[in-house]
């Protein structure tokens, strides 16, 4: 490039800064012109509770884990597992979506030549979901803190609202990848179901991770598996009232993996819209 | 409107102590050997353009000649293979920078450029934001070229109800959001009914008068009579024709009118006679007897021969012309001949 970027770069960040906004709005807007999809959402999150209550029934309370001291029912342990899977289904999913949007919509050619940087794009496209899906969680558990036998420990909220900082960058990355390789390959959607998947299933989202016990390849993968961290802090903190201490030491785990995801998903996606550039293909569809 | 487009630079004076050098400031757009293809398919072959601040520059020529492709090179969208493409004398490369991207505005020939579930002034501040523009100057931005494409009344309106003119003037007023130096419109007039095509030239014309380059994209041969300044005709990625509209006019052939001559007092078929009058200044063909209504006939003058001065021969000879109308126009007639069609 032989142009000179804008010569103060703090200014340029203030301005790519204050973009962030008008994106929150369009989505918001949009969003809400589809209200009845806002409502099914919310009625497949309780169905699942419900299916799960029904599960729980048969699970023996004594096979569960304890967290900071505490036996924790299976409705307990898994409505903390329903929570943090929804978010990163919805948050992956949705940033994903973002650029297919954009790029079924028509919208992505006269975006990408607004002067804004493809970091405020992916940014951008996200900031709704940033904003909307930790809410999403925070109401949900607290919806099935009413349900029988569930109950949190709410001064554990900062430290699982700390987890969930920190997961936040891991799966905004692992959305830009996908959103890299929908861009490269269109129908790219389709990873995302599949990643998602893995990592729920691996994670113990669902059942605590011991029963992969007999299991050494699933076991292998689930202490691979950022979000196996994530779930044992935050079932610690809401769980167990264990304090900070089982968080720092799911942050410090997911700290680094978080900014190597992302930097990747950057990376990839500049990649990938390079090459769109050079194929001339980045408006089809 | 407000172009930015710079003048004339001038230089220090040189050591000699001569008067400071005046150079003038580089073209709004300037292209030089530009090639793409797409794998086989040659888009664009060696295109070569200058466009100069305050003037239009249409872009003519058949459905996949590459205008629209040539439009995307300009806009960065799509990379040349071979060949420099400079925007206020600015080289783009790679991924076009944001600085000049604040230097275009950009009419896609596309419909659905816009978020429909949205209202037309939600999609220009949304748009204007990402320009840098302020919510509230963005806000009144967005009022004040909603009014210049007429488009005020439909403001709160979701854009997925407007119609595809409405869609098409909307766009044009994204461009203008930012009174950009340069715009590029492709196929702005594409389907739009004659006085909205008319309304949208003349939004475009406001533009270059206060300075802006303009590159229109068309494959509609009459609309840049009389509106551009300088034409580009592309065929299958080459380029045919470069030059003013008169000089484009220029290249046609042979022009071919349709007379239609009044039905003689003595009857019979006047073709013959026409035929003996106008010599070898002009080809004569039937083209449908009116009964009693008289007679059509399409005569194709030949080299520089005047139409007043073939109608003055035949009226002379008693022959009423009643009604006179080219066939097609000499535009039409140089673009179907450069492109090989005619």
């Amino acid at each position: 490039m032989i142009v000179s970027t804008t010569p103060n770069k703090r200014a340029a960040l203030l301005e790519e800064i204050r973009k962030l906004p008008a994106f929150f709005r369009r989505d918001l807007l949009v969003t809400w012109s589809y209200k009845l999809q806002f409502f099914t959402d919310w009625i497949n999150l309780i169905g699942q509770v419900v299916v799960f209550y029904f599960v729980s029934g048969l699970v023996n309370p004594e096979t569960m884990p304890s967290y900071g001291g505490t036996q924790a029912s299976y409705l307990q342990f898994v409505t903390i597992g329903i929570a943090v899977t929804s978010f990163l289904q919805v948050s992956l999913a949705r940033v994903t979506a973002a650029i297919r949007n954009e790029q079924l919509q028509g919208t992505l050619e006269t975006l990408l030549l607004t002067p804004t940087a493809p970091a405020t794009f992916q940014l951008g496209s996200a900031m709704y979901e940033i904003a909307y899906v930790p809410l999403r969680v925070i109401l949900f558990l607290g919806f099935a803190s009413f349900l029988p036998g569930v109950s949190y420990t709410i001064q554990g909220l900062p430290e699982a609202v700390a987890v969930l900082v920190v997961f936040v960058p891991f799966v905004w990355g692992l959305g830009v990848i996908s959103a890299a390789a929908t861009l490269t390959y269109r129908r790219g959607t389709s990873f995302v179901g599949a990643g998602a998947s893995a990592l729920t299933i691996s994670s113990g989202a669902y059942f605590p991770v011991a029963v992969f016990s007999k299991y050494p390849f699933l076991k292998f993968l689930a202490a691979l598996n950022p979000m196996t961290y994530a779930l044992y802090a935050i079932r610690n903190a809401l769980l167990g009232g264990a304090g900070w201490g089982p968080t720092l030491i799911a942050i410090a785990i997911l700290l680094p993996v978080a900014a190597a995801t992302l930097a990747a998903g950057v990376w990839a996606f500049r990649l990938a819209l390079r090459r769109e550039q050079r194929r001339g293909s980045l408006g089809l569809y | 409107m407000r172009a930015r487009v710079p003048g004339p630079v001038v230089t220090s004076a040189t050591e000699a102590g001569d008067a400071p050098a005046v150079t003038s400031a580089p073209p709004p757009v300037e292209l030089v050997n530009v090639a793409r293809r797409f794998k086989e398919t040659v888009a664009l072959d060696g295109v070569s353009l200058r466009i100069d601040a305050g003037s239009i520059h249409a872009l003519l020529g058949p459905n996949g000649a590459g205008k629209t492709t040539l439009i995307r090179v300009m806009t960065g969208l799509v990379e040349p293979d071979a060949g420099e493409v400079r925007l206020m004398g600015i080289r783009l490369s790679g991924v076009t920078s944001r600085e000049i991207r604040r230097l275009f505005g950009y009419v896609p020939s596309g419909d659905r450029t816009f978020y429909l579930r949205i209202s037309a002034t939600e999609n220009l501040v949304f748009f204007g934001r990402l320009y840098g523009l302020s919510r509230r100057r963005a806000l009144v931005r967005a009022a004040e070229v909603l009014e210049a494409v007429e488009l005020t009344d439909a403001a709160m309106l979701p854009v997925g109800v407007f119609s595809h003119g409405m869609q098409k003037r909307l766009s044009l007023a994204r461009a203008l959001l930012l009174d950009p130096p340069i715009l590029f419109v492709d196929e702005a007039t594409h389907d739009l009914d004659p006085e909205a095509s008319a309304r949208a030239r003349e939004l475009v014309a406001g533009a270059v008068r206060v300075g802006a380059a303009v590159v229109w994209a068309t494959q509609r041969v009459d609309e840049i009579r009389g509106f551009a300044d300088r034409v580009t005709l592309i065929d299958r990625g080459v380029v045919r024709f470069e030059g003013t509209v008169p000089e484009l006019m220029g290249t046609s052939a042979a022009r071919r009118f349709l007379l239609h001559i009044a039905r003689q007092p003595g009857g019979g078929s006047v073709i013959e006679r026409v035929t003996d009058l106008l010599g070898p200044s002009a080809s004569v063909l039937p083209a449908g007897d009116e009964g009693g209504e008289g007679e059509h006939l399409l005569i194709v003058l030949e080299g520089d021969v005047a139409l007043g001065d073939a109608i003055a021969v035949l009226a002379n000879d008693g022959i009423k012309v009643v009604a006179c109308r080219e066939e097609r126009s000499e535009i039409e007639q140089a673009f179907l001949k450069l492109t090989g069609a005619g």
